[in-house]
């Protein structure tokens, strides 16, 4: 439980005259369900920017299994074992779903281009696993009917999913979710919660940004607070909820209602 | 939205009949289609007659060369989403392979042509590989530049002809008995069609595959392509080479068919010209781009009668056209599938994920 499968050390971030992180220290354990929450503006987004490679920390380490990600390639990143979703959703809008699903998947197949022209058995065979691993997926996500439509002409909630079910074919050991509950009603939350719940079962690891505070006491074994670039909580939900520092960050500047 | 999915469409009843045809009958009839390409140098019918040039010339060039060049250009274009606007560079290189060996070596046509597509390969890896980073509007101003570099270097390097160019250039040896000589465009005709069928066959197995998928993930985002995992350099190079190696291939043929060339025919408009018919038949839908690449390289040859204004009429029909159909004449669309079983894999246990 107590291996480290991710680090940030000292981490900061500046863009111009911003400072969206500061000096911040973050862990994710492996097997855990890690909380990423605070308000607006927080640099809750700008962590999962510089774990994933989108930007280049100003100073400090980012560690996953021992290796350092500062510097790799994004897709390398994802190589190693980190997927994320999107705040804003981003999917493969003129692809299906199930094409959507199996772009991730395909990050662990060797074949190329010279494999499809040729049809050779490692590219067919790798094509036939993608695919049944995409659908696995989209089943998993409850997507499963939606396989053939267009990401665009998804409802929003199944974009949402989609997201995850994209992600996850990735075969992450490290699972990023920004804030895959923004805009879902009660019963959907939950049914969410529940999904997360057994994405962990399954043996990934999951930090998740989050707004609902009930969503988050709900799942997390632990929840770090950002306010203003810097990391002013980390501890276990009940702990965290009860942290004068975080209730008034959280009053200073409130929380949007979703 | 709603009554454009309710509408009748030629299409989707055309791709539904094919999906659910047996095999036999699809091979019968791509049999039957690829048999009609073959033999129509052979159509005489005044409705194709090209009055004032030569139908059979005209089928090789320009309609069945803008063809090829339009479905090479359309994977850098149309499948990957790269503004590409110096494709003619690769077309030239191909030739002027043909051209230099063809006259100073012993070597034949088919010898010369894994040479011309190779060298033409090469130079997009060296141009692909430091500009594909850029995006947008650089790579196209780099491109440009890039088109236009080949063409000056081969007006100021004397050793190939300078402004000049290279005469003489051999025809192709006999091939089952057909004879390609100045004369008969023909043999030519049916060489450019077989790549032409490789090339679309090449294209339809990668659209289908991994290089597919990634050409819709770095067309659509970029950035996301590369978090979902994808090498988007790599596939952006790959796109940019298979589109070079067609043009290539183009170029050594209609060499040994011209039987002479000079720079100032690889000029920008080349390059223009190929992205038109790419945007005009229907961008990133490769039998829209075909159709498109044939109208626009056949109209001008068959109006040819109108002589001078023939240019004007040209011009206002795409005018028209771009405004009746702004997506291209058969413009991509993906197709849906509301079946909620579509292309289920074999029932995978109660969704459980390993
Ligand atoms: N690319 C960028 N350029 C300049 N400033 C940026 C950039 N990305 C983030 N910021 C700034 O960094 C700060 C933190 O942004 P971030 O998106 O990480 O916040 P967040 O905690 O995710 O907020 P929210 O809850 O609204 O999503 C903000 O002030 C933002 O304006
Ligand atoms: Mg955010």
């Amino acid at each position: 439980m107590s291996e480290k499968l991710l680090e940030l050390k000292n981490i900061t971030m500046k863009f111009g005259g911003v400072t969206a992180l500061s000096e911040v220290n973050l862990h994710v354990s492996k097997g855990e369900i890690a909380a990423l929450i605070g308000p607006n503006g927080a640099g809750k987004t700008t962590v999962f920017n510089v774990v994933t490679g989108v930007y280049k920390p100003t100073s400090g380490e980012v560690n996953f299994v021992g290796q350092s990600v500062v510097g790799k390639k994004r897709y390398q990143v994802t190589k190693m074992g980190i997927a994320r979703t999107f705040q804003n959703i981003r999917l493969f809008g003129e692809s299906t779903a199930l094409e959507n699903v199996v772009t991730g998947a395909d990050v662990h197949s060797k074949s190329g281009v010279v494999g499809a022209i040729f049809g050779t058995p490692r590219s067919r065979r790798e094509e036939a696993a993608a695919l049944e691993r995409g659908m696995e997926l989209l089943e998993f996500m409850g997507l499963k009917h939606r396989a053939g439509q267009l990401g665009k002409n998804l409802p929003y909630g199944d974009q949402r999913r989609l997201e995850i079910a994209r992600a996850l074919a990735t075969n992450p050991q490290l699972l990023l979710l920004d804030e895959p509950a923004a805009g879902f009603n009660p019963a959907e939350k939950v049914a969410l919660a529940a999904t997360i719940r057994k994405i962990r079962d399954a043996g990934y690891t999951v930090l998740l940004i989050e707004h609902d505070m009930s969503l988050i006491m709900d799942i997390s074994d632990r929840v770090a607070v950002l306010d203003f670039g810097q990391k002013i909580a980390d501890d276990v939900p009940k702990v965290v909820q009860n942290d004068p520092r975080v209730i008034e960050a959280y009053l200073g500047a409130p929380a949007d209602a979703s | 939205m709603a009554d454009k999915k309710n509408r009748y469409n030629i299409r989707d009843h055309a791709a539904t009949y094919w999906e659910n045809s047996p095999k036999w009958r699809r091979v019968s009839m791509s049999i039957a289609f690829i048999a009609f390409f073959y033999a129509l140098p052979f159509l005489n019918n005044p409705l194709v007659n090209t009055p004032g040039s030569d139908f059979q010339s005209v089928l090789f060039y320009p309609v069945g060369m803008y063809v090829l060049m339009a479905i090479g250009l359309n994977i850098v274009v149309g499948k990957s989403g790269l503004l590409d606007l110096g494709y003619v560079a690769f077309f030239a290189i191909g030739a002027y392979t043909m051209a230099i060996l063809g006259t100073h070596t012993a070597l034949n046509f088919w010898e010369i042509l894994p040479i011309g597509i190779a060298l033409s390969m090469v130079a997009g890896v060296l141009l692909g590989t430091p500009t594909l980073r850029l995006r947008g509007d650089y790579l196209a101003i780099v491109t440009l530049g890039f088109g236009e570099i080949v063409r000056i270097v081969a007006v100021n390097i004397e050793a190939i002809g300078g402004p000049r160019g290279i005469a003489g250039i051999p025809t192709p040896p006999d091939l089952f008995k057909a004879k390609f000589t100045i004369l008969d465009p023909k043999p030519y005709y049916w060489v450019l069609l077989t790549f032409t069928l490789l090339v679309i066959w090449m294209v339809r197995r990668m659209a289908a595959r991994r290089p597919g998928r990634a050409w819709d993930a770095i067309r659509q985002d970029d950035d996301v392509a590369q978090l979902m995992g994808v090498n988007t350099l790599k596939y952006k190079v790959w796109a940019f080479v298979l589109g070079a190696a067609v043009a290539g291939a183009g170029g050594v043929l209609y060499a040994s068919q011209i039987l002479s060339i000079v720079p100032d025919q690889f000029n920008l408009n080349v390059s223009i010209l190929i992205l038109a018919c790419v945007v005009f038949g229907g961008i990133g839908n490769l039998w829209g781009v075909i159709l498109g690449a044939a109208l626009l390289a056949f109209t001008p040859e068959r109006i040819r009668f109108l002589s001078q204004p023939r240019i004007l009429v040209f011009g206002i029909a795409l005018v028209v056209m771009m405004n009746l159909r702004p997506d291209g004449i058969l413009p991509k669309k993906k197709r849906e599938h509301f079946d909620p079983n579509w292309k289920s894999v074999e029932e995978s246990g109660e969704g459980e994920i390993k």
